[in-house]
C-alpha cells in the first residue's frame, strides 16, 4: 500500500540512507515500515517466488554458507532445458526452521543465537515490514561480524499459504511456528486463516517426521480452531503439556514474539499448542 | 441456431448383443444424446414426453422431489463418463451441481441425483471402481462423494470439521475477547459479534446435508483433477491457478501429499494422463510438460505454441491474427486428449484456435499434425470402432469467428460436430462415414428454444456465451498492485 507521497518520500529517502556504509550497523527503525495490517492472502500480489525449491537463491539469504562451485549447479530437470543456465549457488545445509507470518521477527532474533547451527527463515507477506527484518538481519550481522552472529537468520516476502512447498522440499524442516497468525474473525473468511485441515497437509510435507508445528495466539475461538484442525489431521498428534513446557522454543515463543509482547503488556492471556508431525501410514 | 456444444462424451452401449456408440453432448442448459443407430434424446425431455423418473433416492415414502428439469436454467460446464459407461456424471455452472444420470437402453438420460455444492465445481474424475466421484472447486478444495446419494444422507449429517471449515456453520462464539490485542477493525468486528451475541445466534448458513468429505484442498482455485491407479496404490492430481500441479495419495490417504510437479510457470488449466505413469499438462505457458510423474520429474516439453503460429501462419484468412513479435503471442490450453487406441498418441487445443496438434510423447517436441477445423476446437471424444479404427469427435464453435472467442459469424457455420480418424501410420483424416451417421447431433440447425435468447447478439449474451465456452484466458494473472 502506497504512503501518502510526503511519506513515500521520507521512507525512501530513509531506506537510501540504510544503503550507505556507515549506516549499515544502524537498527532499522520500525516507523518507516509500518504497513495496513491485513493482506488478502487470495490475491495474486506482485510476489516473486521460485518455480520450485532447487531453484531458490539460497547463498543470496545465507552467504555464509554459499558453497563455490566452478560451474553452475544443474539439477535433472535443467538437462531438458540447457538454454535455462542458473545463476542459484547452493548453501551447505538446508533451512530447517521457518517462522510463518513472522511479522517484525522478534521470534527469530531470539531464536538464532540459540541455535546458531540452524538455519531459519522469517516468511511473511507484508512487503514493508519483510524489508525490516531484513534490514534488522543486515544490521545484526554487520554488528556480529566478530564472531558471525544472525547468519543464520534471513527473511522472504511470502505468501505461505500460496507457495509454501516452492521453497521447501518435501520433509526439509525440522520446526515451523505459526505464533499469533491474524484470527479472520469473520466466518465468511474462515478459509483466509493459515490453519485449516488442508493447509495442514502442505505443512505435513515440508515437515519431516518428529518435526514440531508450535502455534500461540490470544485468541481463545483461534486456539480451538487451530487445535481442532491440526488434531484432525491424521499427520499430526498434539505434544502433552508437559513436554511442551519442557521445550525453550516455547518459552521463546512466548516472551520474544512481537505480539507476546504486546498481549503481556495488556495483561492478556496467551494460548499455546504444539503438534508432532507423525510417519507417513504405509499405503493401504 | 443452436449453442455450440461445450462439452462431449462417447459411450459404448451393448444392446443385444450389439455394440453400439452413442454421443451424449452438452449445449447450454441441455444435454442431446444420438446413437450411431439413430436414436435422439435430450434432457431435459422434448415437452409433451415427460418422465416419470424425478425422484432422488431416499428411504421408502420419504421421497424428495427433484427440482423440475424443465426448470433447469443453469448451463452445463463439465461431464465426465463413469467407467462402466452406464452413467454420466454432469456439472451445471451457475447452481453449482453435480447431477448424476443413468444412460438406460432406449438412450434415454435419466438424472438420478442433483448435489448442489457450496462452491463451484471446477473438474470432476471417478476413481477406477466408479463408486466415487471426486469434485475439485473453485474455492481450492477436493470432496469426494459416492456415485448416488445413500439413504444415510437422509439423516442431518452433524457437521464435520470440514464442513465447518467449507461452509462456516459452526455455533456462534466471541472470536475475540476484551483481553485480545486489537487492530481498529478487529474491535469493530468483535463489536458487532458481541452485539449479534446479544441477539441470539444467527441462523448457521445450511451446508449441504448429502455426504460430502473434504480429501484435500489448495489455497487456489483448481482447474483440473485427475485420479490413477498404479501398482495397487490410487492417486490424485490436482492442478491450479497457481502453477502447480499436486499429486496426493488417493482416499482414504488423501491428506498425504507425495509431491508436487514444479516447472510451470503460468496457470495450469488441463491434466491428461497417458498410460499409468505418464502425465501431460498444459495451460499459460508456451508448452505442453511431460512428466514421469510418479517420481515428479519433468521428461520434456511439447511445443504447442510453435505448432498454432505455424498453423495461422499457414492460413490465409488467419495469418494476420500472428502478432509482430510471435513471443508475445499466449495460448491458453483448454484440452489434452490422450488417443485410446495408442500408446503415445496426444491431441491438444488452445482456446480460440480452430485446430487440434497431435504429438507423439516420447518420440518428437514438436506437432505431429495439424487438424484443421471449421471452428474453434471445444471439445474431444473418441469412438473406437472394429472398421474405421479410433475416431476422434470434435465439438467446434459455429458461432464465432476461427480465432476469435467475441466476433460472432456473419452465417451460422452448418455442422458443431466434426469427425476424424486415425489411420494407423499416424495421420487423422475426416472421417466422412461416422459424420454421417452422427447427422442429427451435428446439425447445427434444429433446436432453438431457451437458448434462443442467448443465440442472439447483445453484451448480455454474448457475454453468457463467452462465460460458457472460453474461460480459460482468464486464468492468467494480471499483475495487479495489491501489496
Ligand atoms: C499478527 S501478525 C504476528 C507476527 C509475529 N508472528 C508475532 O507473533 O509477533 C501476523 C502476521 O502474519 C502475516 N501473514 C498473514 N498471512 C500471511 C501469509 N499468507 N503468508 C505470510 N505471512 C502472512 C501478516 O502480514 C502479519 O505480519
Amino acid at each position: 500500500m502506497p504512503g501518502e507521497p510526503a511519506k513515500r518520500q521520507k521512507r525512501e529517502a530513509y531506506k537510501s540512507s540504510v544503503e550507505s556504509e556507515e549506516q549499515q550497523a544502524a537498527l532499522p527503525k520500525k516507523k518507516f515500515y509500518r504497513q495496513r495490517a491485513h493482506a488478502n492472502p487470495f490475491s495474486d500480489h506482485c510476489l516473486a517466488y521460485p518455480k520450485s525449491p532447487k531453484d531458490m537463491d539460497w547463498a543470496s539469504h545465507y552467504p555464509a554458507y554459499a558453497v563455490q562451485h566452478d560451474s553452475a549447479v544443474r539439477t535433472e530437470d535443467e538437462s531438458h532445458d540447457a538454454a535455462q543456465v542458473s545463476s542459484r549457488r547452493a548453501i551447505s545445509k538446508p533451512v530447517e526452521i521457518a517462522d510463518i507470518g513472522c511479522g517484525y521477527g522478534g521470534l527469530l532474533f531470539a531464536l538464532a543465537p540459540r541455535f546458531p547451527d540452524t538455519l531459519m527463515l522469517g516468511m511473511e507477506i507484508r512487503i514493508s515490514v519483510t524489508e525490516y527484518v531484513q534490514e534488522k538481519v543486515r544490521a545484526l550481522r554487520t554488528q556480529n561480524a566478530a564472531t558471525n552472529g544472525f547468519q543464520n537468520v534471513s527473511c522472504i516476502r511470502a505468501n505461505t499459504m500460496k507457495f509454501l512447498p516452492n521453497f521447501f522440499s518435501k520433509h526439509q524442516l525440522s520446526k515451523i511456528f505459526l505464533c499469533f497468525p491474524d484470527p479472520h474473525f469473520k466466518q465468511r473468511k474462515h478459509k483466509a486463516r493459515i490453519v485449516s485441515y488442508t493447509l495442514s497437509s502442505e505443512y505435513a510435507y515440508v515437515l519431516r517426521p518428529g518435526g514440531i508445528v508450535y502455534t500461540i495466539t490470544d485468541v481463545e475461538d483461534l486456539h480451538r480452531w487451530m487445535v481442532e484442525h491440526l488434531e484432525k489431521h491424521p499427520s499430526f498428534e498434539r505434544i502433552g503439556e508437559e513436554e511442551q513446557e519442557q521445550d525453550e522454543c516455547v518459552h521463546i515463543m512466548r516472551s520474544e514474539t512481537e505480539e507476546g509482547k504486546k498481549v503481556t503488556r495488556n495483561g492478556g492471556q496467551k494460548f499455546v499448542a504444539c503438534f508432532r508431525r507423525v510417519e507417513d501410514p504405509p499405503w493401504p | 441456431m443452436a449453442l455450440p456444444y461445450s462439452c462431449i462424451e462417447a459411450c459404448r452401449l451393448s444392446t443385444n448383443g450389439a455394440d453400439e456408440w452413442a454421443l451424449i453432448a452438452a449445449s447450454g442448459t441441455r444435454l442431446v444424446v444420438q446413437s450411431s443407430s439413430g436414436a435422439y434424446t435430450t434432457w431435459p425431455p422434448a415437452s409433451g414426453s415427460a418422465v416419470g423418473d424425478t425422484e432422488a433416492e431416499g428411504p421408502p415414502g420419504k421421497k424428495i422431489k427433484l427440482s423440475d428439469p424443465s426448470e433447469n436454467t443453469s448451463n452445463f460446464s463439465c461431464l465426465a463418463l463413469t467407467h462402466d459407461q452406464k452413467h454420466i456424471i454432469a456439472v451445471t455452472a451457475e447452481d453449482k451441481c453435480i447431477r448424476v444420470f443413468r444412460i438406460d437402453t432406449e438412450f434415454q438420460l435419466q438424472q438420478l441425483s442433483q448435489r448442489c455444492m457450496t462452491r463451484r465445481p471446477c473438474a470432476i474424475a471417478m476413481t477406477s471402481d466408479d463408486s466415487t466421484i471426486l469434485c475439485a472447486d473453485k474455492f481450492g478444495d477436493v470432496y469426494s462423494l459416492p456415485l448416488l446419494p445413500g439413504p444415510e444422507d437422509e439423516q442431518i449429517r452433524s457437521p464435520s470439521v470440514e464442513q465447518s471449515e467449507a461452509a462456516g456453520e459452526k455455533a456462534f462464539v466471541p472470536a475475540a475477547s476484551v483481553l485480545t490485542v486489537h487492530s481498529g477493525r478487529n474491535r469493530r468486528v468483535l463489536e458487532e459479534q458481541l452485539k449479534q451475541a446479544a441477539k441470539g445466534p444467527k441462523k448457521p448458513k445450511e451446508g449441504p446435508t448429502f455426504k460430502h468429505d473434504l480429501l484435500l484442498g489448495h489455497v487456489s482455485m483448481l482447474t483440473d483433477i485427475a485420479y490413477a491407479n498404479v501398482n495397487g496404490r490410487s492417486y490424485i492430481i490436482t492442478a491450479d491457478r497457481d502453477e502447480h500441479i499436486r499429486v496426493s495419495r488417493g482416499p482414504p490417504q488423501a491428506h498425504i501429499i507425495e509431491g508436487f510437479c514444479y516447472g510451470h510457470e503460468s496457470f495450469v488449466s488441463r491434466l491428461c494422463l497417458v498410460g499409468p505413469d505418464r502425465l501431460v499438462s498444459g495451460g499459460g505457458d508456451p508448452d505442453l510438460f511431460v512428466w514421469d510423474w510418479t517420481n515428479f520429474e519433468l521428461l520434456g516439453k511439447l511445443h504447442l505454441r510453435d505448432a498454432v503460429l505455424r498453423f495461422l501462419r499457414e492460413q490465409p484468412d488467419l495469418a494476420a491474427r500472428v502478432p509482430e513479435d510471435a513471443n508475445s503471442f499466449r495460448i491458453a490450453v483448454s484440452g489434452i486428449w490422450h488417443v485410446p487406441s495408442e500408446a503415445n498418441e496426444i491431441l491438444a487445443a488452445c482456446e480460440g484456435i480452430p485446430a487440434l496438434f497431435s504429438f507423439r510423447i516420447g518420440i518428437s517436441s514438436t506437432a505431429e499434425q495439424c487438424i484443421v477445423l471449421t471452428g474453434n476446437a471445444l471439445d474431444v471424444t473418441f469412438i473406437r470402432q472394429s472398421q474405421t479404427g479410433c475416431t476422434a469427435v470434435v465439438s467446434v464453435d459455429n458461432v464465432h469467428v476461427r480465432v476469435s472467442t467475441t466476433e460472432r459469424r456473419e452465417a451460422e457455420a452448418t455442422s458443431r460436430l466434426e469427425y476424424f480418424s486415425y489411420r494407423p501410420g499416424g495421420q487423422w483424416e475426416q472421417d466422412a462415414e461416422t459424420g454421417r451417421a452422427f447427422e442429427r447431433i451435428s446439425q447445427s440447425g434444429g433446436h432453438a428454444d431457451k437458448e434462443a435468447s442467448l443465440m442472439t447478439s447483445t453484451t448480455g449474451s454474448e457475454k453468457a456465451l463467452g462465460a460458457i465456452l472460453y474461460g480459460i484466458e482468464n486464468l492468467r494473472k494480471r499483475p495487479d498492485s495489491d501489496d
